[in-house]
């Protein structure tokens, strides 16, 4: 058993990434020490992710969103952190990726399933542009440890991204398999109650089948705070459901590390 | 290098089917703007690679970066089957398609290929190959009766920009023949560079204005013959890169010589109700209205918190406990209009790197972007021929829009604030304003971080991008009138993600106190930045030979005075330049030592061990004589408009409220841009409290918010402190008077983030002139009066700020915001943009509860009219637009300026005091826009009725609903709080309108009778005329 104050995180920073300050600030908020770490660091201090307990990817433009979202990142963290990646979540440890970083985490195949050949990616909202925008989400039931303390809730997240349609390889059967596979592993964690973007059933994120990988496209780091939610009546000092996010993972990491 | 491959990534089969968003909105612009019917569309990617040595199985290699193997697939020069691209063209039912290529031109900035040569460089097996990449993009296109001549027409028209790209074209006949994988060039820089010439300046005048035009110098001729005595009494001729040092330096962008020239300014004529000036002298502009009010303002008010104002890259104020703020707002008006996208995407990386730059380099927390545009609906309309060579105004608006987007978005810095304006005048330059807002710590390493503190033996450190051909001239250029034919060297594409690592690494760097002292390159390249950076310690040398270039041939000139972007010049004290430069490595940003520091009094400059450049600070930064200009009023000499065609308007429909209502709803300036404003990322950053559109959850986001609000606390400030920003723009009324549009653009400023929570009394601004040629010259008659405008305008300002106690902290002109070129009959024709001033407002809010949104929050809750009723003047500026039978009547509502004040530090103390529900400025449109924007966002009702205003009349309904003026608002109150309220607005004008109700409608009655009422829903929807676009998924 952890005690809060024992867990660490690390927060990735460089190459364009860039909500590194609010992601590890939803974390200080709670009590933890979260550290932002320059990717280049880590790939000379490996070992800090042998102590660290969580590895958040934020959101941003990495190199730039050139070739394809998260693309680069993910062969940069490929080539140059692979093997301590893996070794990470063999010892069931936590890795969030939020929107950039979810993106990275398809693209690096840690989503939906690591160490297997991808099924699916994300790509060019229907809209065909970048948009910024507070949308409805759901969290279905799942097997998710980020979203313990959400489930069942309604809730609203900005969006922010230009490629956030889910789409799976293959035939249309080949792709209602791979929806169904994932459904009935419960890796759907959390879905759009609208079509915002054209993603595949309105996926939104999704974690691997322990639960313990979480990529979504929303920001919940955004939504740590009332006075960042939208609507001027909602706004006051009280917590945004934002931060449960956070909060669902840190209590994984004290009841199980 | 001899080894060349092709590249071209398709979609793979199960989504061949597909028909993306681009294809579909690329095929309705080519209906709308080129009237070509095109059947099918398909836009491919493609990369070329070109090798020292032969790459084994680069296929495979190349397919792991750059496919996603979900849904693409790769096509290259070593697939065994290339005929399998016809087969998936005839599968997505092509049948004789043209095909376009894209290729960028030799040296242009291409971000793709740079990305995806990073990319290869991470396989492993790649690490030690030898080469290099070019991005392009292809499209196959067929259409109902398209010839080749109308392909190359499109492909200019909407694919390619003629200054940055070059266009291949293969007919459909000769496509199976696949000859673009067995012929394949990458663009190639190929200079050599031209040694230092020695410029003999002992001619003639005509002589001497010659070189300055050839070579772009755009120095007067006086200036010149500054630049003779000088190097006559050296006995000795100047090198181009002296000339070239002192064009730079001396340039308008650089010294704003117009507004430090002395003015006469005069005037007569003057129609009544419009405000006198008398005649006088002015010593400077900037000097005398601008500085000057604020320093007055200063010492006044002995204000503690103007931190750095006017001198360094951005002002900075103590805003906040534990932070410096600093704010800078810019314009890229002549880039922009030549290659619209690069130039919007340079200018906002452009005012972020000022950000960067100030002090010892602050962080970018927001961007403001404000576009005074044109529309191609009204000449299409309208039956208007446009110039030959003038791009199309919508695509102007795609890319600057595209351009601020990107620059944006990919920098992390979220867009908080801003506004399009549209006018036919905007059509010859367009412009395009891009403002800063950064923090800094207070203290850091034991010291003050707003102060520069380079010393005489800090190394010069060029940190960041290239320098390459690109740029150069620019700072002279914008002092220029835009002609046909400039040099594509001006234009440039800004690379977000260099950018992006070098903030990061500097202000990394500057926690670890590395460096002593930073500016951006900015216009006039190294010889503005150590120009101005040299003044500290008294002199530089650098060795231009040490500078990162792109590619061989660069001219010495030419590396002292390019633009190339992305480049920050660092001093570093010799003992932590090794860290300084190992921390640059190890965030792959570059950084090259290219001299010292020094306090010889003169900037030295080497090439390859030889000085090249050897010129006194003295005579570079203050031998500039002020220009002596005149300045005369006269309204009655109206200058001929360039379109001298009557345009046609609609007729008022008098009576008919809901009417114009819907009519202005849907007009240029008053009608939704949410659907390319939720193309930027606003929030960003996780600070970003109120956010440029607002409602509820239940209703939507739709209604338009006055302010942008940032919260300090994200950025390391207070707990419960945060910034509002907000702009305030009126070209619409210089044609009335330019003192009266200075007015109205700063109140609204100042207005917009009063409504939010802001505190009047910590309040800044930046003033931003956008004015067209107000010199003298063959070409420009009517300078005299554009001249006028700028002093009127000036004055205006300087008045307004010291009525409300508001200094100024920072501000930026652009004076030659004019087009000239050809109509295809062959007449000349010049295009001229309005006098153009844009004010920026930065205020406090000390405490979160006290921001005020603008949507109505409860029912039952009482509306007041905030301000004069306007009932009796004839001031609706939208209506003049929008109606021929409506006329501007004088006189002109100008401000008093101290009740203003007072009544906006009444309204804030309602606000501190929790009182206000909601509050919405009165702008563009009047009254009853400003009533049905703030029930759009949350669909509750207005129940009002005007038998509270005065001897209203009936036939001054029209002035009460739609005259527009400044210092107005609508707000709700709940009926608790009314007696506290009232009491703190007392001896302010106010009216009581009525009561928010559930009905969702606008209901008005006069003299108990219902005069307009209208839903919430059916105002949104004309008001999202365009904006509904982005619904449709």
């Amino acid at each position: 058993m952890l005690k809060r104050s024992e867990i660490k995180v690390l927060v990735l920073t460089g190459d364009g990434i860039n909500c590194e300050q609010e992601t590890a600030l939803a974390f200080k908020e709670l009590g933890v020490d979260a550290q932002i770490i320059h990717i280049e660091d880590l790939i000379i201090k490996k070992e800090l992710l042998k102590s660290a307990h969580i590895l958040a990817l934020p959101g941003g433009f990495s190199f730039g969103d050139e070739i394809g979202s998260g693309q680069i990142l993910a062969l940069k963290l490929k080539y140059s952190l692979g093997n301590e990646i893996n070794e990470f979540i063999e010892s069931k440890k936590l890795i969030i990726g939020i929107c950039n970083g979810f993106q990275a985490l398809v693209r690096m195949g840690l989503l939906p399933k690591p160490f297997e050949n991808r099924v699916l990616t994300l790509t060019h909202n229907d809209q065909g542009h970048f948009i910024n925008r507070w949308v409805d989400l759901e969290v279905p039931d799942s097997v998710c440890a980020w979203t313990t303390d959400l489930k069942g809730e309604k809730l609203i997240l900005p969006i922010r991204h230009g490629e956030g349609r889910i789409v799976f390889k293959g035939n249309q059967v080949e792709q209602e398999n791979c929806y169904h596979n994932l459904c009935e592993q419960r890796q759907v964690a959390m879905t759009y109650a609208d079509n915002v973007n054209g993603s595949y059933q309105n996926i939104a994120g999704l974690c691997d089948p322990s639960g313990l990988i979480f990529g979504l496209m929303q920001h919940p780091e955004a939504a740590i705070s009332m006075w960042q939610y939208p609507s001027g009546k909602d706004k006051s000092y009280e917590k945004g459901l934002g931060i449960l996010i956070f909060e669902s993972g840190l209590k994984y990491c004290e009841n199980n590390l | 290098m001899s080894n060349t491959y092709r590249f071209e990534i398709y979609p793979n089969d199960s989504q061949l089917n597909n028909i993306s968003a681009s294809e579909s909105s690329t095929k309705k612009w080519l209906k709308d703007y080129m009237g070509l019917t095109i059947t099918n569309l398909w836009e491919i990617r493609f990369f070329l690679i070109e090798s020292r040595n032969k790459i084994i199985n680069i296929h495979e290699k190349v397919e792991e970066v750059l496919t996603d193997n979900v849904t693409e697939c790769l096509l290259s020069s070593e697939s065994e089957n290339l005929l399998d691209v016809h087969s998936w063209l005839q599968k997505k039912g092509f049948k004789n398609p043209f095909l376009i290529e894209r290729y960028f031109r030799p040296g242009v900035t291409d971000n793709s290929a740079h990305a995806t040569h990073d990319a290869l460089k991470l396989i492993p097996d790649l690490k030690n190959e030898d080469f290099t990449v070019s991005s392009g993009l292809m499209y196959f296109i067929e259409g109902i009766d398209l010839t080749h001549e109308l392909i190359v027409n499109l492909a200019y028209e909407k694919f390619a920009n003629l200054l940055l790209h070059r266009i291949d074209i293969t007919r459909p006949e000769q496509l199976y023949l696949n000859n673009r994988f067995v012929s394949i060039n990458l663009p190639k820089v190929q200079m050599t560079s031209s040694p230092v010439e020695l410029i003999n300046f002992n001619q003639n005048d005509d002589e001497l204005l010659k070189m300055n035009s050839k070579n772009c110098w755009a120095l007067s001729l006086s200036e010149l013959h500054q630049i003779k005595d000088y190097f006559n009494s050296f006995k000795r001729d100047p090198t181009d890169v002296e000339v070239e040092i002192l064009a730079q330096t001396w340039s308008e962008h650089c010294k704003h010589k117009i507004f430090a020239a002395g003015i006469n300014y005069s005037e007569e004529k003057l129609p009544q109700g419009v405000k006198a000036l008398g005649s006088f002298k002015v010593d400077g502009l900037f000097k005398t209205f601008i500085r000057g009010s604020t320093l007055k303002i200063k010492e006044d008010r002995k204000l503690p918190w103007l931190i750095s104002i006017f001198h360094d890259n951005a002002g900075i104020v103590r805003f906040d406990d534990k932070l410096d703020i600093c704010i800078k707002v810019e314009t890229h008006n002549s880039p922009s209009a030549l290659d619209p996208y690069g130039g919007a995407l340079t200018g906002i990386l452009g005012v972020n790197r000022d950000i960067y730059g100030v002090g010892l380099g602050a962080k970018p927390i927001a961007n403001t972007n404000v576009f005074c545009l044109a529309e191609s609906k009204y000449f299409k309309s309208h039956n208007l021929a446009l110039p030959l060579l003038l791009k199309n105004p919508d695509r102007i608006k795609e890319g600057v829009h595209l351009g601020v987007q990107d620059g944006g978005n990919k920098s992390g810095i979220p867009t908080v604030n801003g506004a399009f304006v549209f006018d036919r005048d905007f059509v010859g330059k367009p412009l395009v304003f891009c403002g800063t807002i950064g923090v800094i710590p207070q203290i850091e390493n034991n010291d003050v971080t707003c102060n520069k503190g380079q010393k005489v033996g800090d190394y010069i450190v060029m940190a960041g991008g290239r320098i390459g051909k690109d740029g150069i001239h620019g700072a002279t250029f914008s002092s220029m009138e835009l002609l046909d034919g400039v040099p594509a060297s001006v234009v440039q594409i800004g690379d977000p993600i260099t950018q992006k690592r070098l903030g990061d690494f500097l202000i990394e760097a500057r926690i670890k106190g590395l460096f002593t002292s930073v500016t951006d390159n900015g216009a006039g390249g190294l010889s503005s930045s150590v120009g101005e950076m040299a003044q500290i310690t008294g002199g530089a040398e650098i060795d231009l030979e040490k500078a990162l270039v792109k590619y061989p041939g660069l001219s010495p000139y030419e590396l002292m005075i390019s633009e190339s972007q992305e480049r920050m010049t660092f001093s570093v004290n010799p003992h932590f330049v090794e860290e300084f430069l190992s921390l640059a490595k190890s965030r792959h940003v570059e950084a090259s030592i290219i001299g010292s520091f020094t306090n010889s009094s003169k900037l030295i400059v080497r090439f390859e061990q030889k000085i090249v450049a050897e010129l006194s600070l003295n005579f570079l930064h203050e031998a500039l004589l002020p220009m002596k200009l005149s300045a005369h009023f006269d309204m009655s000499k109206k200058s001929t408009h360039w379109i001298n065609k009557k345009i046609q308007k609609l007729v008022l429909p008098k009576g008919d409220y809901k009417k114009i209502l819907f009519d202005l709803f849907m007009s240029s300036n008053i009608k939704s841009q949410e659907h390319l404003i939720r193309r930027y990322d606003h929030e960003v950053q996780g600070a970003t409290i109120v956010k440029p559109f607002t409602g509820s959850k239940e209703v939507g986001f739709n209604a338009p918010s006055d302010a942008g609000v940032v919260w300090m606390k994200p950025h390391g400030g207070g707990e419960k402190n945060a910034l509002a920003i907000a702009c305030g723009i009126a070209p619409k009324i210089s044609e009335y008077d330019s003192y009266l549009m200075a007015e109205y653009a700063l109140d609204e400023a100042v207005r917009n983030a009063v409504s939010t929570g802001a505190n009047p009394d910590e309040m800044v601004l930046v003033d931003n002139f956008c004015w067209p040629d107000p010199l003298p010259s063959e070409r420009n008659p009517d300078a005299h009066l554009k001249l006028a405008h700028l002093v009127r305008a000036s004055k205006a300002i300087h008045d307004l700020s010291l009525a409300y106690r508001m200094p100024f902290v920072s501000g930026k002109d652009s004076m030659k915001n004019d087009f000239i070129g050809a109509m295809d009959n062959g007449e000349q024709v010049k295009i001229s943009v309005p006098p153009t001033l844009l004010i920026t407002a930065m205020g406090r809010i000390p405490n979160l509860n006290m921001i005020t949104t603008s949507e109505i929050k409860n029912t039952d809750s009482l509306v007041y009219l905030i301000g004069d009723d306007l009932k009796a003047s004839t001031s609706a500026f939208e209506l003049a637009l929008l109606y021929d039978d409506y006329k501007i009547e004088r006189p002109l509502q100008y401000i008093n300026g101290k009740k203003q004040l007072d009544l906006y530090r009444s309204l804030h103390k309602s606000m501190r005091e929790g009182l206000v529900e909601s509050s919405h400025d009165i702008s563009d449109g009047g009254l009853l826009i400003a009533l049905a924007e703030s029930m759009m966002g949350t669909m509750l009702g207005l129940d009002l009725s005007l038998d509270n205003i005065k001897d209203l009349k009936e036939n001054q309904l029209n002035g009460l609903f739609f005259n527009e003026g400044t210092g107005r608002f609508v707000v709700t109150v709940n009926k608790l709080n009314q007696k506290e309220f009232e009491e703190n607005l007392s001896g302010h004008i106010f009216t009581m309108l009525g009561k928010t109700d559930i009905s969702g409608d606008l209901k008005i009655s006069f003299q108990d009778k219902v005069i307009l009422n209208v839903h919430g829903k059916d105002c949104l929807a004309h008001y999202r005329i365009e904006a509904k676009e982005m619904d449709r998924c």
